[in-house]
């Protein structure tokens, strides 16, 4: 597994551009013309899955989000358009607004921890020796390939209140209030074992890859700053990091998209509780809408989480927009 | 082992009685013919528990006798029932028989999704005890079928009470809770494992109370928990939660108190009879040890409130299979299956005539005193959302137990309640 | 320049703790499934399971259709996959290759069709396939979670199909061969560590999919694991040691499929495909 990057790597683009630009020879042009259609036709299959299988349920739950369906309809197939009420109502009531500050914090908290602890490990890989790496990078593996079901479930053990495994390590460390503590009591402690559990699961990506990354950076480029009288701080911010950039950004990306709809782990870790304050907004889409068979409400808010995931990550869209932009040469 | 002995033998008997009824029918011209169902499925939900292995199969027989149909029962969890139920009635193959709760039922009744089943009832309800079949009624009309009820019992380990030195089950909840503080102070073992979101039997202490939990407010249904009455019953259960160190925010189901008790550490839990079955299958030793008592209430007269937790059978409107679904009922709510049903559960039967299966039964024993004056929750149509997860009512246990006083904890989950009570339908 | 012992110690120290750290929890797991439910309950954790017990097991593989959830788990999640890889590697290698009008529209299309959450969109989806009569199928199933994985699938292949040099193909067509057969027979050999890396989120994501299932097939002919190990949950409480049995049953093969083939993708990452 890996991370797409916001563009291809630059060595097979400038190719492209060359033979572009350049003198192409008969043949290669005569290819071209016919083969005109060719990338369109490559990506037909894509794009019909993508209307079919994606463009149409959206476009469903658009449409169900200006309906009053709850059990009666939906069991009897009745349409009952409603207008904007269901957007009305969710708008103007405290919950929404309280649980998308909330789903944004979350992710905001979520990715930072990930994606500095995963940039750290990462680095440390590339530190340790051959033996030392190779057990840290199974350990890695390990955690990384946990199925979220199969690890949601284990922690719930870890967590346990009777007989969970940290509790009694913290009560012999000698925080005896920690016994026989509800993990799920409260909100923080709940968000706690949900962020353990992400985090857990998510180091191992971006360390990994960060991993492989670096060992891409020609030496060539450390052995120049180091002429230049670079120290090892130095050349890490000059070197290391510019060179790491995009791949930073592109991971960012992704986690942010999986933090954010980090559904099934915080569902299954307390449903969303106690009192309902742990529900981030794909839960909170869930509950009201299946859980509260109140489905028209819950497309409305499905249509209201796409928008801010859209408005989290569209500052990322954007610098891919005028990537893609300057490669094309436009 | 006796047990299921004999009740082998009584299905013998039941066997050859009815094929000698199946035999009449045919000649007396059954209205589909002979086999005029042959080659059909009925399709049957069952809840996780409600019907021993034995039943299914004493009634899937006598069914596939007289109709020449098929029966498959499919059991079903109660977590997330209810969203499962609703996309399934919407479906083209619904379930053509299921089992649905009680409180549950009003809810369904409303959607159009049950079918009528007036005719039933007057062919074979005549007897069905009245405040049995309340649930099934909704605007004046028959949705469902009674089927079989129960209440909630102390099951307690013999070993460590007498361990205690306690030679009496309790008469009243004083005395209970003496018994359970000396369980406490004479033994390692926990007194009693009491979750802190048991909210069946706080339901029932609230019936005890006599508390509604939802009062009218013009034409819509609110919370009634600020009542001094509900607070009354909590502070019952705080008192006795206490003594226990199960988690606060967990129900009995998380984990299953019968495996927790079954380890026999723990001098009693509250529950069903057949939870037991849970403990026994943890440990087998345990079995022995078993005995059930009466909740006991605030004087020796009058035991406990209870909920009467109950399931109705209804038939799917948009089952393709009407007839036949109500012959299953007529099969299953026989004298004879319905009378087995309660025999084997310690269940109440839906009739009064069929209590007498209970004789003898150690846990319909316990249960009986109570359900007199048991109770259930609203019988409305709005009831079915509060049920759904969050319930707030669990959170109001919660919030209760972990130090909030009950009308600051009524306070914190009242728009929620409100909410799930004025849902649009 | 000698580092101290303790710079030369914390790296090792720290890699020793964080591979604790990171292995217990799937540890803890199997060794739970391993132990008798007396050790699993007990007030001072059994660190190590010295009386093995294959009891959680039998009651967890015991559940009726359980064979039938495996095969159906297989199907799908492999079909899916397939498909995903065959129809991605096509587009894959249109936007890495080609240049033609609208590239970076189709790019940014899939980088969104990425976000969809699909969790919230389950009633739709349900009332879709309920439409059109092909509830309890495996169908529906398969084809959906080709869908949640191809996005990813594609963008990630763009940039594998990058990193192969342009050269060899270039050089096979001049041998001779049409661009089809340089692609089959140059590019596709060179892929295949990518094929199989990017492949591993696939079978990740199809193996766990949960919500989707629950919805759309009551019927347990059609269901998959993941409802299998939930249900679990449910029906036993929190009989942890059936219910780590069965997790770790159904982690087995994602755990071995995923040491299996992130050698070679690592090995395929570090031939440059990362980079950036």
């Amino acid at each position: 597994m890996t991370v797409q990057t916001e563009r291809p790597p630059s060595g097979p683009v400038d190719v492209t551009k060359r033979d572009e630009s350049g003198p192409a020879g008969p043949r290669r042009r005569a290819a071209s013309r016919a083969g005109a259609l060719t990338p369109y036709l490559l990506l037909l299959p894509a794009c019909v899955a993508t209307v079919l299988l994606l463009g149409w349920p959206l476009l469903k739950d658009v449409l169900l989000s200006f309906q009053n369906l709850n059990m009666a309809q939906l069991i009897q197939h009745v349409t009952e358009w409603n207008g904007v009420d269901n957007y009305k109502e969710v708008l103007t009531g405290e919950d929404f607004w309280r649980v998308t500050l909330r789903s944004i914090l979350f992710t905001a908290v979520n990715v930072a921890l990930i994606m500095v602890a995963g940039a750290l490990v990462g680095l440390l890989l590339a530190r340790l020796g051959r033996r030392m790496r190779v057990m840290l990078m199974v350990g890695l593996v390990l955690a990384w390939a946990m199925p979220v079901v199969a690890a949601t479930t284990v922690y719930q053990w870890l967590f346990a209140q009777r007989f969970g495994v940290v509790n009694w390590v913290l009560d012999k460390l000698g925080w005896h209030s920690m016994a026989d503590y509800s993990w799920t009591s409260s909100q923080m402690s709940t968000f706690f074992v949900v962020t353990v559990l992400i985090v857990w699961q998510s180091i191992p990506f971006v360390a990994i890859n960060l991993y492989a990354a670096t060992t891409t950076i020609p030496s060539e480029l450390y052995e120049a700053a180091a002429l230049d009288g670079a120290g090892g701080w130095k050349s890490f911010t000059t070197v290391t990091l510019p060179f790491l950039r995009p791949f930073l950004y592109a991971t960012t990306f992704l986690e942010i998209i999986w933090v954010f709809k980090a559904f099934v782990q915080v569902f299954t870790i307390n449903g969303g509780g106690p009192d309902r304050l742990t529900e981030i907004l794909p839960v909170y889409a869930y509950i009201e809408g299946v859980g509260n068979q109140h489905y028209g409400m819950g497309a409305a808010i499905a249509v209201l989480t796409i928008l801010i995931l859209l408005g989290l990550t569209a500052y990322y869209l954007r610098i891919v927009l005028k990537r893609e932009e300057e490669e094309a040469g436009l | 082992m006796k047990r299921k002995l004999i009740s082998a033998i009584g299905v013998a008997g039941m066997m050859i009685s009815l094929a000698a009824c199946g035999g009449d029918n045919g000649d007396g011209g059954n209205k589909a013919g002979a086999d005029g169902y042959a080659g059909q499925t009925l399709t049957v939900w069952v809840m996780d528990g409600s019907s021993p292995d034995q039943w299914q199969k004493d009634v899937q027989a006598a069914f596939e006798k007289q109709t020449k149909a098929k029966v498959k029962f499919e059991v079903q969890q109660w977590n997330g029932i209810q969203q499962k139920l609703t996309t399934a009635l919407s479906e083209e193959n619904p379930p053509d028989v299921f089992e649905i709760g009680n409180t549950q039922t009003p809810a369904y009744a409303k959607t159009g999704g049950l079918a009528d089943l007036a005719d039933l009832k007057s062919e074979i309800g005549a007897d069905w005890t009245e405040s049995l079949n309340e649930s099934s009624i909704y605007d004046g009309k028959q949705y469902a079928a009674p089927w079989y009820f129960a209440n909630r019992v102390v099951l307690y380990n013999k070993k460590i009470w007498a361990e205690a030195g306690i030679k009496d089950t309790p008469k009243t909840r004083d005395e209970f809770y003496a018994d359970l503080k000396q369980i406490g102070e004479k033994t390692d073992a926990e007194p009693i494992y009491l979750p802190g979101q048991n909210w069946y039997h706080f339901v029932g202490l609230t019936i005890g109370e006599g508390a509604e939990l939802v009062k009218k407010d013009g034409d819509k249904y609110v919370s009634n928990l600020a009542d001094p009455k509900v607070a009354a019953a909590m502070e019952t259960y705080k008192k006795f939660q206490a003594l226990s160190k199960a988690p606060k925010d967990k129900d009995e189901a998380t984990p299953q108190q019968g495996e927790v008790f079954g380890k026999g550490n723990v001098g009693a839990f509250i529950g069903m009879g057949w939870e037991a079955g849970i403990a026994i299958e943890a440990n087998k030793k345990i079995e022995k040890e078993i005995g059930y008592f009466t909740i006991p209430g605030a004087t020796a007269d009058k035991p406990e409130g209870v909920f009467l937790g109950g399931s109705n059978l209804a038939v799917a409107a948009g089952s393709e299979k009407q007839e036949l679904a109500k012959e299953f009922l007529k099969i299953a709510l026989s004298d004879k299956y319905e009378g087995e049903l309660a025999k084997l559960n310690g269940v109440i039967p839906n009739k009064e005539s069929l209590q007498t299966n209970l004789k003898g039964n150690v846990v319909a024993e316990a249960a009986a005193p109570a359900a007199a004056g048991g109770g259930t929750t609203p019988l409305i149509p709005e009831w079915a959302a509060v049920e759904n997860a969050p319930n707030p009512i669990k959170t109001y246990m919660t919030a209760v137990l972990n130090g909030k006083s009950p009308a600051e904890a009524a306070k914190q989950v009242e728009d929620e309640f409100n909410k799930r009570l004025s849902q649009q339908q | 320049m000698k580092r101290s012992l303790f710079g030369r110690l914390w790296p090792n120290v720290t890699a020793v703790v964080l591979f604790i750290g990171f292995v217990f929890p799937v540890y803890w797991m199997f060794a739970t499934a391993f132990k008798p439910t007396g050790d699993i309950i007990s007030e001072d954790p059994v660190w190590f399971p010295t009386d093995i017990t294959f009891e959680h097991f039998k009651r967890a593989t015991g559940v009726d259709h359980f064979w039938t959830y495996v095969s159906n788990s297989l199907i799908v999640t492999f079909c899916a996959v397939a498909f995903a890889l065959v129809i991605a590697l096509a587009g894959s290698f249109a936007l890495a290759r080609m240049r033609f009008k609208g590239r970076r529209g189709f790019v940014i299309g899939f980088m969104l069709a990425q976000m969809a959450p699909w969790e919230v969109m389950i009633i739709a989806m349900y009332m879709i396939v309920r439409d059109a009569s092909m509830l309890n199928s495996l169908v529906p199933l398969t084809v959906f979670y080709m869908m949640m994985i191809l996005p990813f699938t594609i963008l990630t292949l763009r940039g594998f199909v990058a990193a192969v040099p342009r050269e060899l193909e270039e050089a096979a067509m001049v041998d001779g061969c049409s661009r089809a057969q340089a692609f089959r027979k140059v590019i596709l050999p060179l892929l295949a560590p990518g094929l199989m890396s990017t492949s591993l989120f696939g079978f990740i994501t199809a193996w766990n999919e949960f919500p989707l299932v629950l919805v759309l097939n009551k019927e347990t002919e059609a269901q998959t694991l993941p409802l299998w190990l939930s249900s679990f949950q449910t029906a036993f409480g929190n009989d942890w040691g059936a219910t780590m049995a069965a997790s770790s049953l159904f982690a087995i093969p994602i755990l071995i499929l995923f040491v299996f083939l992130q050698r070679r993708a690592v090995s395929g990452l570090t031939a440059g495909a990362v980079k950036g």
